[in-house]
């Protein structure tokens, strides 16, 4: 039996319980927001900011906006744009471009940008000791100089005909050179002077990029509306690893932009009140499957063709990522430059039965198990993959390849191990992505012999296609280049070189608070300059 | 007591060490290429090599380990394989933000654990006990990754109440406050289910010893049994446990800095490994560990100043 002191402390405590309650619950209050400035809210962080160093989507996002280009691209991925050139010229035989560069264009520390600076960026982009990892897409570079303020002259030994829409990555940002050289390996990590419509404020890695308004900022892009200044005073590139995360700090207006919104999370996101998404199919963002195919496994073209045939793409991007990419047959996008369209109808598409004759064709044949084998040896291709939505991709391939009778191997890596894993040829078949703004970009980066092992993981070793690929960077007239690309397109898509999964639309989620804007597609970097960006009145 | 405290000092430098060489060893038997890493997917085999040699990684293990010893001996932690910035800088910006979370939430489920054991004790066997042994093995049992995501869902989204990414300020400005608190209430309910489930046990045991029967003979009220004469000398062992879970809270830390995106050492530790960022993984290990000590080390003290009898 309790006795009245005892009944009374409990009560105590119980009070004093809900009283703590209601007070926690009185805390309570509306979240801060300030109209200029702007979150953006992001998966991942760039490894720094130093345009020819990095190679990582994550930091053009950010260099598009804290430094200029020579030139710029339109959102259609095709026109180029002047920037900070506001002109150019380029000798018939393709080897000289002799750009006029803008006379009223500032750094962020108000110092005046001329020539010299992007003549000092660009060979700072080609020098072998700055080990840019994308030192290839400048081409044959012969010289590039400043003979005065306002000229530019980038000579080559050999045409490059996508020289432009090179020049116009984030790769070859122009930035101040007395930064550079006082910041030293520091520049792009601690500091930036570039003279894009933002200026670095501070970078915390992993957690946190801001950058506020570059005032005097008067000279974007002609594709955009607003040229300068910015609309908004400062964007914080806010890093949020969990998707499920990203998705409700939209809803509840804790950022008011996000590029990387989970597929499972759009649906969700368009019909909540208060958010949009902007959409665009030029994105030029390709996920494929790829096969050694100098391994014996998958070095019969038949083999290569029936698992193309074997796999439902349309499924996978219904059931997998709930029907917000488009399945590829092709490995550019149709829309991309140059692509080949006399190739549109011989696209290899989901066939189960013709895939199963092709394999009986090329000799292996279905034992008991249901499986296919040829002089004893079961077909076992192994394919390496990420960990993550890849390898549900890659599990959704060996169900369907199973229906035919091809036995696949699995093996996962995390993407710390897998960029390793994927440079040795211990595999037959492995799983990439990768953003491109032409077939030529795709097309040298991946099927030239001199890049095997890596990028070329393929080993396709063809000297045809090394001749055509050279004649195609090398054209001077763009319908001789198309003719080239086209060529090499048909070529790799007949030997059935990869396995398309499906291109990857640019989708941008942001609250209805910002004013609509067109998403831009330039590597993967959806808001591009940043110009666009503004609350509504 | 200052014997005491040297013998704790001493027996941490081999933990230390240990843990450098298990650190050290752990992250480079990982597959994993930061070159490769840096370079990013596109790059040839021969600007991956040029890279690998600029970090030093092509110099034997041994080279590496010794070399990386001597750094840390004169507080030299290295640079950031990937990012360049300073290893200490990087840590020095992560650890306020860590011990702020720690605290805000043994602030808040420290005293709710222990009111909550005290509670069920003296209401032993009713329904208020049992619904507060309920409470306590949720919080244990439940993952602290889910309790987040639920705290998200209904404080953040539906309510609206509270901000959950990033930390925009330090806890005593309005906005610093306000997003520390989703964060700090889901990491303090690993530590509630613990510290009441000890509190009722110890409450109870000590409110069945002589002493409290004499304070109850002297006619004091209960209240003051429980709390002067039950409470007090119930919390012994109750210090000790919350000492060893603030360890284990660190852990936690991991999983509640990454889903609320709180820039501090569990977050920067699980960039770096993903990023194969190894000397700032390193740190971060290091930093841990030496975390871990230091909390040992002061509930050693704690409790030899509680119980005398320790010291002997």
């Amino acid at each position: 039996m309790k006795t009245p002191s005892q009944m009374s402390f409990k009560r105590t405590m119980l009070r004093t319980g809900l009283r703590t309650g209601l007070a926690a619950t009185a805390i309570a209050v509306a979240m801060p927001a300030v109209a200029k400035d702007l979150t953006i809210i992001r998966e991942i962080d760039s490894n720094h900011y130093d345009p020819p160093r990095t190679a990582a989507l994550a930091g053009s996002e950010v260099l598009f906006m804290l430094a200029d280009t020579v030139v710029g691209l339109a959102e259609d991925m095709k026109t180029i744009e002047p920037l900070l050139a506001s002109s150019w010229e380029v000798s018939d035989d393709g080897l000289t471009y002799t750009f006029t560069i803008r006379d009223d264009v500032t750094f962020c520390d108000g110092k005046a940008m001329t020539a010299e600076d992007v003549a000092y960026s660009l060979n700072r982009w080609q020098d072998p000791e700055t080990k840019s990892p994308v030192r290839w897409r400048m081409g044959d570079v012969k010289s590039i100089t400043a003979p005065d303020a306002t000229t530019l002259v980038y000579a080559l030994n050999a045409p490059h005909s996508e020289l432009l829409y090179q020049l116009a990555q984030s790769f070859g940002s122009v930035i101040d050179k007395e930064t550079v050289e006082a910041l030293g390996a520091d520049f792009g990590v601690t500091g930036f002077n570039g003279t894009g419509p933002f200026c670095w404020e501070s970078w915390t890695p992993r957690d946190q990029m801001v950058m506020t308004r570059h005032e005097d900022y008067h000279w974007g892009p002609a594709n955009y509306e607003n040229t300068g200044p910015a609309q908004v005073e400062k964007i914080t590139w806010q890093v949020v690893p969990e998707a499920a995360t990203r998705t409700v700090a939209l809803m509840t207006g804790q950022g008011q932009v996000s590029p990387y919104v989970p597929f499972i999370g759009l649906e969700k996101l368009r019909m909540a009140p208060n958010v949009e998404v902007v959409r665009s199919d030029e994105a030029f963002w390709t996920n494929y499957i790829g096969f050694k195919i100098d391994k014996p496994m998958v070095n019969d073209p038949l083999v290569r063709q029936a698992i193309n045939l074997a796999v439902n793409q349309e499924a996978m991007a219904e059931d997998l990522f709930f029907g917000e990419v488009e399945p590829a047959y092709s490995y550019i996008s149709s829309g991309a430059l140059d692509w080949n369209s006399d190739l549109d109808d011989k696209l290899l598409t989901y066939d189960p039965e013709k895939a199963a004759a092709l394999l009986d064709e090329a000799g292996w044949t279905l034992n008991a198990d249901g499986k296919r084998e040829k002089g004893g040896e079961l077909l076992q291709p192994v394919a390496y993959t990420f960990t993550g939505s890849w390898a549900q991709v890659v599990e959704a391939v060996q169900a369907d390849l199973l229906k035919v009778g091809i036995d696949l191997q699995i093996q996962p890596f995390d993407a710390t191990v897998y960029w390793g894993k994927a440079a040795t040829q211990e595999f037959d078949m492995f799983t990439m992505g990768f953003p491109y703004i032409s077939a030529g970009d795709a097309l040298n980066l991946y099927f030239l012999s001199a890049n095997m092992p890596s990028p070329n993981r393929m080993n396709w070793n063809d000297p045809e296609t090394d001749k055509l690929l050279y004649e195609g960077a090398t054209a001077v007239d763009p319908a001789v280049r198309a003719e080239d690309y086209g060529q090499v397109l048909t070529k790799v898509h007949e030997a059935a070189v990869w396995l398309p999964i499906y291109h990857k639309p640019m989708q941008i989620a942001y609250t209805t608070e910002i004013k609509p804007f067109e998403a831009h597609n330039i590597y993967g970097a959806g808001l591009y300059k940043g110009l666009q960006l503004g609350y509504v009145d | 007591m200052l014997k005491t405290v040297l013998d704790r000092l001493a027996l941490s430098v081999p933990v230390l060490l240990g843990v450098l060489l298990f650190g050290f060893l752990l992250l480079q038997l990982v597959p994993g290429d930061p070159a490769q890493v840096m370079a990013g997917p596109t790059a040839t085999p021969d600007v991956v090599e040029a890279i690998r040699r600029d970090m030093g990684l092509d110099r034997p293990l041994l080279v590496q380990f010794w070399a990386y010893l001597e750094r840390v001996a004169h507080g030299d932690f290295g640079r950031s394989m990937i990012s360049n910035k300073a290893v200490t800088e990087e840590l020095g910006a992560a650890i306020g933000p860590t011990v702020e979370l720690m605290l805000g939430s043994l602030l808040w489920s420290v005293p709710v654990g222990i009111a909550m054991g005290t509670l069920a004790a003296v209401t032993r066997g009713t329904w208020i006990d049992r619904g507060i042994m309920a409470i306590s093995v949720a919080g244990v049992s439940l993952p602290i990754f889910f309790v987040s995501l639920l705290l998200i869902q209904y404080l953040g989204v539906v309510l609206r109440w509270f901000p959950f990414i990033g930390r925009p300020g330090p806890w005593y400005t309005a906005e610093g406050f306000m997003a520390l608190f989703l964060p700090a209430l889901s990491l303090g309910l690993i530590l509630i289910g613990p510290v009441a489930r000890m509190t009722r046990s110890s409450v109870l045991e000590v409110l069945s010893l002589d002493h409290v029967r004499t304070a109850r003979a002297k006619g004091l009220s209960e209240m003051r049994v429980t709390l002067a004469h039950g409470l007090r000398n119930a919390l012994i062992p109750v210090v000790t446990l919350i000492g060893l879970q603030a360890g284990y809270l660190l852990g936690g830390a991991v999983v509640t800095e990454t889903i609320f995106s709180w820039p501090g050492v569990g977050r920067l530790a699980v960039g770096a490994i993903l990023s194969s960022d190894f000397t700032v993984a390193q740190g971060a290990v290091l930093l841990f560990a030496l975390g871990f000590i230091t909390i040992n080390l002061i509930v050693d003290i704690l409790y030899s100043l509680l119980d005398p009898r320790v010291r002997k």
